[in-house]
Order: C-alpha cells, then sequence, then structure tokens
C-alpha cells in the first residue's frame, strides 16, 4: 500500500481540496456561456482556490470543478503530500515514484465502475446535453474536453495512449480539435490509420482522478496508465467501454466514446491557448464521431481555462516535461543540479543547473534537450551553474542579465521543428509547424583566470558564516518581521 | 417573430465572400430554442449578403481569431448540409 494519500476520483479530491482551503463552493447560479470561463479565468490569474459550481445554468444535475491543478499547492494535494511542499520537495517526490517499475491497470466489472452508472447510446448519445463551457469570448465553439484525456490504442503493439487533446463541440455527434502529426496519438492516427482509411477507436475522459490527469499531461515513454499506477504506487482501475475495446478509468465522471475519421477534416478553433493568446488559426481539424457517452450520477466535469499564467496545462506541462529532460540529462551522465521549467513562460523556459565541468557544456546540454522529441514544446533553454537556484525567478534574470554574454553566450538554432501556437511565429511558419530554438549560457567560462572571475555579492557569499549566523540569529531582534 | 442569429468565421479576405450566391458555409445557430443547443455548428448551404436586412436572418461575421466584425450581414438558409454517411 502507499503510504501518502490517493483520491480514487474526482469527488474524494474536491473534498481533500476544501479540507485544505483550497476550494470555494458557487452555489449561486453560473452561466456556462462565458460567465464560468471568466471566473476560471480570474481564478488562474490570482492564483486563487478552485471554484466549485453547483449550479449551471440549462443544466440541472450538473455541478463544475474549475482550475482543478492550478498550482503547486494543489499539486502537491493531489499527490497527497503536504499542501506547503516546496517545488524541489514535488518533484523529487515525483521522480521518485515515476523510477519504480510500472504498475499495470486493473479491469474492473462494469457494475463496480460509477462511469456506466449512466448510458446513452445512439440518437440518446447527444453532446448538447452535457453542459460545456463557452470558455473565452471569440473561441470557435464551446470546449467539452479542457481538462480531460482522450485514450487511444495502438493497433499493433496494443500501446496505450491517454494525452490531452482539446475537443470542440461541432454538433450533437461532433467534436473537432487539433492532433498535431508529432504527437503520441498524432503518429498512430496519421501512420497507421489514415494510410488504410480507417476509423479510429477513441475515448474521452472527463473529470478522472488527479493522478491519471497528471499522467496523462505528462511526457513519458511509459503507456499512461501504467504512469498513473507508479503514482499512485497501486494499479489504477479501469473498465471496458461499451462501442470498441478500449478502456477508461472506472471512477471518471464521463466518458465519451466513438471514433476518429480518417478521410474528413472540419474547421476548428480560434480557442485561448496555452501559451496566452489566440494564436492557431481556425483551420481544418480532425473530426471524432461519438457513438456513446457514459457518466456518473450528478456528474460534475473539470474546466481549465487557458489564457496568461498560471493555469494547469502550463504548470503541469511545465513540471513534467522539466522533470523529463532532468531524467534524459541524468540518463547521460551531465553533472547537472536540477532541471526547472518556469510555468509563467508557458514551458518555453527550460532552466538547467550544472556544475561546469569542462567548456561549452551548456552547448552540449542544449543540444542534447533540442534533439529529444519534446523538443516543440520549449525553445529556450538558460543554463546557469550551481550559484543559481533554479527554482527562484529572481535569480535566474540575474545570472541571465549578468553572466550571458550578449553574442558568446547566445547559440541559436534555425529550422527547429515547432507547432502552429507559437505567438512569436510569423503566419507561414505556424501553418507548417517551424520553430527556432536559443541556448542562453549563464556560465562563466572555465578558461578566465581565477583571479578575473566576478564575485556573486549576495548575503550568502560574502560573509563569513559566522556573522552569517549572527544576523539570522538576532534577525527579530533587530525588529524584522521575517 | 424575431430573427435567427447565426456568425460564422471568415478565414479569407472578406472582400472574397461570394454575396448573393448559393454557398456552402459554416454557421453556428446563437438563438437556437433549446438555450443548451447553443453554437451548435452546421454546413449550410446559404445566400448571404453584406447588406444586414437583405436575407431573413442576422449573420455576425468574425476573422480567423475571433476577432467580430462591427456590422453584422445576413443570410438566408437554403439547407444543411451533412458531411456524414
Amino acid at each position: 500500500m502507499a503510504a501518502y494519500t490517493i483520491y480514487k476520483d474526482n469527488r474524494e479530491f474536491i473534498k481533500a481540496l476544501e479540507q485544505y482551503g483550497d476550494l470555494v463552493t458557487i452555489e449561486q447560479e453560473v452561466d456556462w456561456d462565458l460567465e464560468m470561463g471568466a471566473i476560471v479565468r480570474r481564478v488562474c490569474e490570482k492564483k486563487a482556490a478552485s471554484p466549485y459550481f453547483k449550479k449551471i445554468k440549462d443544466y440541472p444535475g450538473f455541478e463544475i470543478l474549475g482550475a482543478p491543478l492550478a498550482t503547486y499547492r494543489r499539486l502537491a494535494i493531489a499527490l497527497g503530500l503536504d499542501p506547503a511542499s516546496s517545488v524541489p520537495e514535488i518533484a523529487d517526490e515525483y521522480i521518485r515514484r515515476t523510477s519504480n517499475p510500472p504498475i499495470e491497470a486493473v479491469v474492473v466489472d462494469k457494475k463496480k465502475a460509477p462511469c456506466k452508472e449512466n448510458i446513452l447510446m445512439g440518437e440518446e448519445a447527444d453532446l448538447f446535453k452535457l453542459p460545456s463551457p463557452m470558455v473565452h469570448e471569440g473561441d470557435g465553439g464551446r470546449y467539452l474536453a479542457t481538462w480531460h484525456f482522450v485514450v487511444a490504442k495502438d493497433p499493433d503493439d496494443g500501446m496505450i495512449n491517454w494525452g490531452m487533446y482539446r475537443q470542440m463541440v461541432f454538433d450533437e455527434k461532433t467534436m473537432v480539435g487539433p492532433v498535431l502529426p508529432f504527437s503520441d496519438m498524432g503518429k498512430m492516427f496519421y501512420r497507421k490509420y489514415v494510410p488504410k482509411k480507417k476509423t479510429m477507436p477513441f475515448a474521452t475522459v472527463i473529470a478522472c482522478d488527479p493522478l491519471s490527469a497528471i499522467a496523462a499531461s505528462a511526457p513519458s515513454p511509459i503507456p499512461e496508465d501504467q504512469f498513473t499506477g507508479m503514482l499512485m504506487g497501486q494499479p489504477v482501475e479501469v473498465v471496458k467501454c461499451e462501442t470498441c475495446d478500449l478502456e477508461v478509468p472506472a471512477h471518471a465522471e464521463i466518458i465519451i466514446e466513438g471514433e476518429i475519421i480518417p478521410d474528413l477534416l472540419i474547421e476548428e478553433a480560434p480557442f485561448g491557448e496555452y501559451t496566452g493568446y489566440r494564436t492557431s488559426p481556425r483551420e481544418p481539424r480532425t473530426v471524432y464521431r461519438i457513438k456513446a457517452i457514459t457518466y456518473r450520477n450528478n456528474p460534475i466535469l473539470t474546466v481549465s481555462n487557458m489564457g496568461i499564467p498560471t493555469d494547469e496545462g502550463q504548470l503541469l506541462r511545465s513540471f513534467s516535461l522539466g522533470l523529463e529532460i532532468r531524467r534524459l540529462l541524468e540518463s547521460q551522465g551531465y553533472p547537472i543540479t536540477g532541471v526547472y521549467m518556469l510555468p509563467e513562460s508557458t514551458h518555453h523556459i527550460v532552466v538547467v543547473g550544472v556544475k561546469p565541468a569542462y567548456s561549452n557544456i551548456a552547448s552540449q546540454i542544449a543540444n542534447l534537450i533540442f534533439g529529444s522529441k519534446m523538443s516543440p514544446w520549449y525553445h529556450m533553454v538558460i543554463v546557469v551553474d550551481e550559484d543559481t537556484d533554479i527554482y527562484n525567478k529572481d535569480e535566474v534574470i540575474h545570472a541571465l542579465a549578468t553572466k550571458c554574454h550578449p553574442i558568446r553566450g547566445i547559440r541559436k538554432y534555425e529550422h527547429a521543428a515547432g507547432t502552429p501556437l507559437y505567438p512569436f511565429a510569423d503566419p507561414e511558419d505556424r501553418k507548417w509547424s517551424r520553430g527556432a530554438q536559443v541556448l542562453f549560457d549563464c556560465t562563466f567560462p572555465l578558461d578566465w583566470p581565477k583571479a578575473d572571475r566576478p564575485i556573486k555579492v549576495s548575503f550568502n557569499n560574502v560573509y563569513p558564516k559566522e556573522i552569517q549566523e549572527k544576523v539570522l540569529k538576532n534577525w527579530k531582534n533587530y525588529g524584522f518581521k521575517e | 417573430m424575431a430573427r435567427k442569429e447565426y456568425d460564422t468565421y471568415v478565414l479569407t479576405d472578406l472582400d472574397l465572400v461570394p454575396e448573393d450566391k448559393e454557398t456552402e458555409i459554416i454557421l453556428r445557430d446563437l438563438t437556437p430554442s433549446d438555450r443548451r443547443y447553443k453554437y451548435r455548428s452546421f454546413f449550410a448551404s446559404a445566400l448571404v449578403s453584406r447588406d444586414g436586412s437583405k436575407y431573413p436572418d442576422k449573420l455576425w461575421v468574425r476573422l480567423g481569431r475571433g476577432q467580430l466584425q462591427e456590422n453584422p450581414w445576413s443570410v438566408k438558409v437554403i439547407r444543411e448540409v451533412s458531411k456524414f454517411q
């Protein structure tokens, strides 16, 4: 058994948020048409508690949890840790759990799966029966799937993929959304189904337990159902779908089942995106046709609102991408002190701490990071030495401004793979998912004579230990509160 | 009876939208009888005009990133077109 608390579903997680003072329960009726989106957006921008909407206009019986994991505090709660855990503490625990052997999911009987409490098939399976929010004014449609994941299976080796692919409601039976060709599901769909003009079964999972959602947003090569088991320390319970051989978390609130169409694209977007802009254009995108909807009694959806930092997409992708890069660098023996992606950078900036062991180690690190399949999701690498706390934004900015030579310290990488979502890219680059990358080397060259090396002037660095201790001991006596 | 209202996204130059000629476009229903169906999209064969009063229904126009144009056009929906078998 795991030594930490596990929340088996969204409902237990909501109770935990309430217990820790991280939930605001809203009894007043809220409109799914923009009002709810505006509340969640403001929550993200103010880093406020998760809003729990109890009464949704036009949709009696449904409830919605907004911004479920938009802060490190809520991430710590989801992992069963002390809510006050620091980012490095959360990161170390995540690495510890996910370094254990994968844990296979267990299939439970449908009678033990709450997500089967209601089953809508055929004409009854109508997407407008669900309170999909109109998240931002100007969006191309109502987005049912903003904090969710899509389940797919490789037809050859049976490998499972859970991934977060946004889905816009088009009509009663149709959703559309981007499935980028370099994504795991994109590789599966475009290589193995489209050439044969075969439909690909999918299941969209809405409002599952928090660890399944964290696993689905992680870039790990381990199948996400097993990765969830690693995070939980025990198998995640799954259940067979009604219309295909996929399996979905048994305790999720809502499951949408259907097929992805290989020979039809429909316009999707625009949508407020993780970069904090509405960037990628409305254009023809992947089509999901639904066959069934299953859901719990009085289902509680989850809604994320992407925009300027910080929402859960930015926070969790930054967190898990950074730790996957840390694993990659450590696997090759680089003397790093850590890796951190600033959520405020919308996971575009990777900060790497290193003990500079030889000249140009920063370039070698950047080459490996930019050579990874994860690279379209970031384009700036900042390498700092061990004097800089990578988790401290002020220190990273200070290192960048003072140790990175404006010419020698900056190395540019042209012709990189990108995404249509880069706000800085020109329209043609966005259309073809073209990007560029840059390294900021914030380490002092090793060939400088020791006498010429600047000395960092900080409390910790330029005062004798006994003076530091004396000052710290007397700090409150001097009259300071903190 | 109040005019129905739709909106559509124009991804090309607005001047390139053919007026008074049967055209296939995607419309979103902004005034359904059941409010739960607001923003339902569909392919329609329709006539459109920049003249806001020429056709029976109101058509709001948005650009590719959602920018709403100030003055509504008008539209006549001839039929809904299904893309599925």
